[in-house]
């Protein structure tokens, strides 16, 4: 199993070399290889999703696993490791990357003509990049691929791009480079914190072993809370700076925008969908896995910023005209969730966090898909240029209002599950951030509801065709109804987001080992932690957390 | 000594040797024949390939002789070996893009001078004696005055020689100078000898005659690799200067600067520990150099539109990473059981940048737009659908440099800031983090002109037509550059292992037959032990 979680991650690579390799490929050729690969890689992700053990913590179909440390020894040091392993965490990012990328190449079967061979190959590049990143057990692994998924997507933004495409994709290579760097500093500093510090001098990059090692590091400092200069609150910071522009949390949203906007339909999709995963999967798996008490420290201010995030991001996306912006601007809000989930700092929380990453990537690569839909067959994507397309095209319609009503939280659809336990997991540590939160689910209700009112729904408004597409579009009786690539694409998207809305159960139960352990983790943790000094609880006006032994309460609740 | 031991010596020196005296004597012969064989360049440049590859050869040939470390000048452990063999490699790809440079009267000359640079840079590499080491970098730079003023005979290019020669001149003498304190602090002028009695002695090297070689030492170096303060040079030299001259000045000089620091400075002060006030100033005034070198030398990089200026400030910021390296070098003291050395991290570091720079600035060479040279950014707007493969090694080197995985340039500043972290001056490690934090914030700068670059050769229309020139030599350097730099990237196992090779060699300073008592919290032997992948 492990030699086929492997040959998933590499396939899109494959097939991508064979894309630019290959001569003189024409369009459909080059679709038809691309679909095939998302295919046969949605395939064996499946056969890995159907083999993998509920209940079981530790990484499964890893390289070597009785021989006690993961992976091969492949890359620079005997240290360093070729070593792949999925669990809880990770499992449902990767079928999601694996999900969406199909649903990427469909919705670029008519919309990319230019240099497609190219496209299609920087497309399953990037898809390598995606799997191989939610699939790393080893530190640097994961940052090779982390940084390795800005190449793909720089030349997906800046050559298939909208108008201001250079500079969207000048902004987000740079933006998150900047970022990442400064978490590969904090990765060493972990690396090297384990090798000084643990028992046995072991210098080792694999990640369970790190997260194992470090939770009971014997050097006092380590378990300090409180201090600003406490060593896991100082690496906490390093390792943010890559994961909050990648989620991207509030101050460090401005790339989003742009990005989204500019690039092509699946990039959009690719963008939201999974990229964005990447900053949270990251925040769960190394700030929240190997370096809690830097979050039990930081608590009050990485709350106030999520839950700026989310009211803000709602607030932006109401004055939205362009749909895309308007979805756009919704996942700063939503990922804002995702945040806060987090750092309820209880399991009730970091279940919602790691579902509602999921649902985000379905309703919002949805989303994508549909403005991406509706902008090649009118050519705008301004809410008051087009209405009424529930009696033009009622299919993209019905995926339209059901994958905005997931992503406003509906119970019943995906959204609920995963922000529900969000909020009740806050609502412990914090109310205010958890009532301040809530609003935001009202706010995601509005204008969601509102695009939908204006574009789906009332009497039909078409623009009137510009010129340059006189030729094909000019009689509107002829805009093109949705092809089967699109319903193929957006389908199973749209069962997703029902099957997680009414029965989220088999999903929760192959997160919950993992998300629990993290838990485990932070409370005892927290428990043994000493206080650098005795009255700095941080002094952040907003929110006053709640009294700690308030903790037992949700955990209860929660079955 | 007696003078028994002393004729091995010599004979063992001479036989390590053979690799330089090869090149030596090819390059002297060239020379000297010029003047009275007219033949084309091709011919010379054949002859200089041929002389390397001899000397190849016989480096590999001489791999398993070692000399007396306290006895000989030159040594041929790991670093010797290693790095005459990276020499030699770059020496190869940079006759590939200079095949084509001089003309057919002066082709002797240039070829010649070029052999000599390269015997040069191979003396650096294994010398253990501070008159042999100071031999080798004037065997570098005095062949280097020549090729300046072989060139174009225009009025720029006499300017840039001339500057060139004045401050080259003046750094030799400051290095003269500061060599000659290290031979004072303990009188004796074999490096390994130096670092063992100051390991041994307390009062060697005396702190403040310590401090003024250190000082003056690193000036003269600094000049070498293009380190603020030393650095002004560089933009207008590169510039002026051809850019096959170019190429070999933004490597070569630095490449044996760096490793002259590691044998002269860091290998000997080293040893005395991180408490050492000597070794807590040489730290601090590394620190500043590399500091201040990254800074600008990627701030000023940003406001260029020459190709030749841009590479020239990149150099420049390069050489504040490998500061870094040589910062930790020093603090890495015979008891710091580290896992990351600074010397390892700087000879890694210096091989993906001689694939990666000697790749850029190989494209340029072998591309040509509307009768002249390819000089600004914007001349390569469009390159990536016009001329797809140059452009594609064009753009694997630069996302090189700016440091992005899968490449070689990742690991290289992987090595130089795991190596920071891994540092400090007792438990103080507070500086090399900052250090290591303002070298990440740069290199994100340094992204920025990088990928400008890239940007123009992709998204932007083609503006004019650009042909390749040069024919399948430079192709095949530059072929050769960028795919290393692909498959290093990829499979850096090698590289990291010599450059580990390298860096225990540089510092180690213990006879074989060493009594073991002395060796009470031993440095080299002692320490390897506690390194998980040597036994690996």
């Amino acid at each position: 199993m492990a030699t086929l979680l492997a040959i998933t991650v590499l396939l899109p690579l494959l097939g991508s070399l064979v894309l630019i390799l290959a001569p003189r490929l024409d369009r459909s050729a080059a679709r038809n290889i691309a679909l095939g690969c998302t295919l046969a890689t949605m395939a064996f992700s499946l056969i890995l999703l159907a083999s993998f053990r509920t209940g079981v913590l530790t990484p499964q179909f890893a390289f070597e696993p009785q021989a006690g440390t993961y992976g091969l020894r492949w890359l620079a040091r005997p240290d360093i490791r070729f070593a792949f392993g999925l669990d809880g965490l990770s499992l449902w990012l990767f079928l999601l990357t694996a999900l969406l990328m199909i649903t990427a190449v469909m919705s670029s079967w008519e919309a990319i003509s230019e240099r497609a061979p190219l496209y299609y190959a920087f497309l399953l590049a990037l898809e390598t990049g995606l799997l191989g990143l939610f699939a790393s057990l080893d530190v640097v692994l994961f940052y090779i691929f982390f940084e390795f998924t800005l190449i793909p997507l720089f030349f997906l933004i800046g050559l298939w791009g909208g108008p201001e495409r250079q500079r969207a994709s000048i902004m987000f290579f740079l933006y998150t480079l900047a970022g990442s760097l400064l978490t590969l500093l904090g990765v060493i500093a972990l690396v090297v914190v384990h090798y000084r510090y643990s028992p046995a001098n072991v210098l080792t990059f694999s990640i369970p072993e790190l997260t194992r090692g470090l939770a009971t590091l014997p050097w006092p400092r380590w378990h300090e809370v409180g201090s600003w200069s406490s060593p896991q609150v100082l690496i906490f910071l390093l390792l943010l700076a890559g994961f909050a522009i990648k989620v991207p949390m509030f101050p460090f949203h401005t790339w989003l925008p742009l990005a989204h906007v500019e690039a092509p339909t699946a990039g959009s999709i690719i963008l939201a969908g999974v990229l964005l995963k990447v900053g949270s999967y990251g925040l769960l798996r190394f700030n929240m896995g190997m370096t809690p008490l830097g979050a039990v420290s930081l608590f009050p201010l990485l709350a106030t910023l999520a839950v700026i995030g989310i009211i803000y991001g709602a607030l932006v996306a109401l004055a939205q005209t362009d749909m895309k912006r308007l979805v756009a601007y919704s996942s700063v809000s939503h990922m804002g969730f995702v945040v806060l989930g987090m750092f309820a700092l209880n399991s009730t929380g970091l279940d919602g966090s790691v579902i509602q990453m999921v649902n985000h990537g379905l309703t919002t690569g949805a989303l994508f898909a549909c403005v991406g839909v509706l902008y090649e067959r009118y050519h705008t994507r301004e809410m008051s240029e087009v209405g009424g397309i529930w009696n033009r095209l009622p299919i993209l319609a019905f995926f339209f209002i059901l994958s905005a009503l997931g992503s406003a939280a509906l119970p019943g659809l995906n959204g609920f599950v995963g922000e529900f336990p969000i909020l009740v997991g806050m609502f412990s540590e914090s109310r205010r951030a958890a009532v301040l939160g809530g609003t935001g689910m009202i706010l995601g209700a509005c204008y969601l509801l509102w695009m939908i009112l204006k574009v789906v729904f009332g009497p039909l408004r078409e623009p009137a065709a510009d010129h340059e597409h006189a030729g094909d579009g000019n009689d509107h009786a002829a805009v093109r109804p949705v092809g089967w690539h699109e319903i193929a694409g957006l389908a199973p998207l749209m069962a997703l987001i029902v099957l997680i809305g009414v029965v989220p159960g088999p999903f929760l139960d192959r997160i919950r080992p993992s998300s629990g352990e993290i838990d485990k983790n932070l409370q005892s943790q927290r428990g043994s932690s000493t206080v650098a000094v005795a009255t700095t609880t941080i002094p952040l006006p907003n929110i006053t957390a709640a009294p700690r032994n308030a903790l037992k309460a949700p955990q209860g609740k929660r079955r | 000594m007696n003078p028994q031991i002393a004729y091995e010596s010599v004979q063992q020196t001479l036989r390590i040797l053979i690799p330089e005296l090869i090149v030596l004597a090819a390059g002297v012969a060239m020379m000297t024949a010029s003047p009275f064989f007219r033949w084309p360049r091709r011919t010379w440049c054949a002859i200089g390939a041929g002389a390397l590859t001899a000397a190849l050869l016989a480096l590999l040939a001489v791999s398993g002789l070692q000399t007396d470390m306290y006895a000989a000048v030159a040594l041929n452990d790991s670093l010797g070996f290693y790095g005459r063999l990276v020499v030699l490699l770059s020496g190869l790809i940079l006759l590939a893009l200079a095949h084509d440079e001089p003309a057919d009267d002066t082709a002797g000359e240039f070829f010649g001078a070029f052999l000599m640079i390269n015997a040069g840079a191979m003396l650096v590499m294994t010398a253990n004696e501070l008159v042999f080491l100071f031999v080798g970098l004037e065997l570098v730079s005095m062949p280097t005055y020549m090729l300046l003023y072989l060139s174009r005979r225009t009025s720029t290019t006499q300017e840039t020689a001339t500057k060139y020669f004045y401050l080259s001149i003046f750094s030799s003498g400051l290095l003269l100078y500061g060599l000659a304190f290290l031979y004072g602090v303990a009188g004796v002028s074999n490096l390994k000898a130096l670092a063992t009695l100051s390991w041994h002695l307390p009062s060697i090297p005396h702190p403040q005659l310590g401090l003024v070689a250190v000082v003056f030492v690193l000036a003269g170096l600094c000049f070498r690799v293009a380190a603020v303060p030393f650095h002004f040079y560089a933009p207008d030299v590169y510039q002026g200067s051809p850019t096959v001259l170019a190429a070999l000045l933004s490597w070569v000089p630095k490449g044996v600067g760096f490793v002259a620091m590691v044998r002269a400075l860091t290998a000997v002060i080293s040893v005395k520990g991180p408490d050492d006030p000597l070794v807590q100033k040489a730290v601090m005034i590394s620190w500043v150099v590399a500091a201040a070198t990254m800074i600008l030398g990627n701030t000023l990089a940003l406001l260029q539109n020459n190709l030749k200026r841009l590479l020239a400030y990149s150099a420049i910021a390069h050489a504040g990473y490998l500061m870094i390296g040589v910062t930790v070098a020093f603090a890495n003291g015979p008891k710091s059981g580290y896992v990351y050395y600074g010397c390892e991290s700087i000879f890694f570091y210096l091989v993906a940048y001689a694939l990666m720079t000697l790749g850029a600035f190989g494209v340029i060479i072998g591309l040509r737009t509307a009768g002249r040279d390819v000089e600004t950014v914007e001349d390569l707007a469009g390159l990536g659908f016009t001329q797809p493969l140059p452009a594609l090694a064009l753009a694997i080197c630069l996302l090189s440099l700016s440091g992005i995985p899968p490449l070689a340039g990742f690991w290289g500043k992987f090595e130089i800031f795991a190596s920071a972290f891994a540092a400090s001056l007792g438990d103080n490690s507070g500086p090399f983090i900052l250090l290591a934090v303002i070298g990440v914030l740069n290199a994100a700068v340094g992204a920025y002109y990088y990928l400008r670059i890239v940007v123009t050769m992709y998204l932007r229309p083609a503006r004019q037509t650009v042909v390749p020139r040069g024919g399948w030599p430079v192709a095949l350097a530059v072929g050769a550059c960028a795919s290393l730099s692909l498959i290093l990237g990829l499979f850096p196992g090698p590289i990291v292992r010599a450059s580990r090779a390298a860096a225990l060699a540089a510092v180690d300073h213990s006879p074989p037959s060493r009594p073991q008592v002395i060796v009470r919290s031993g440095p080299s032997p002692s320490h390897s032990t506690k390194i998980p992948w040597v036994q690996n």
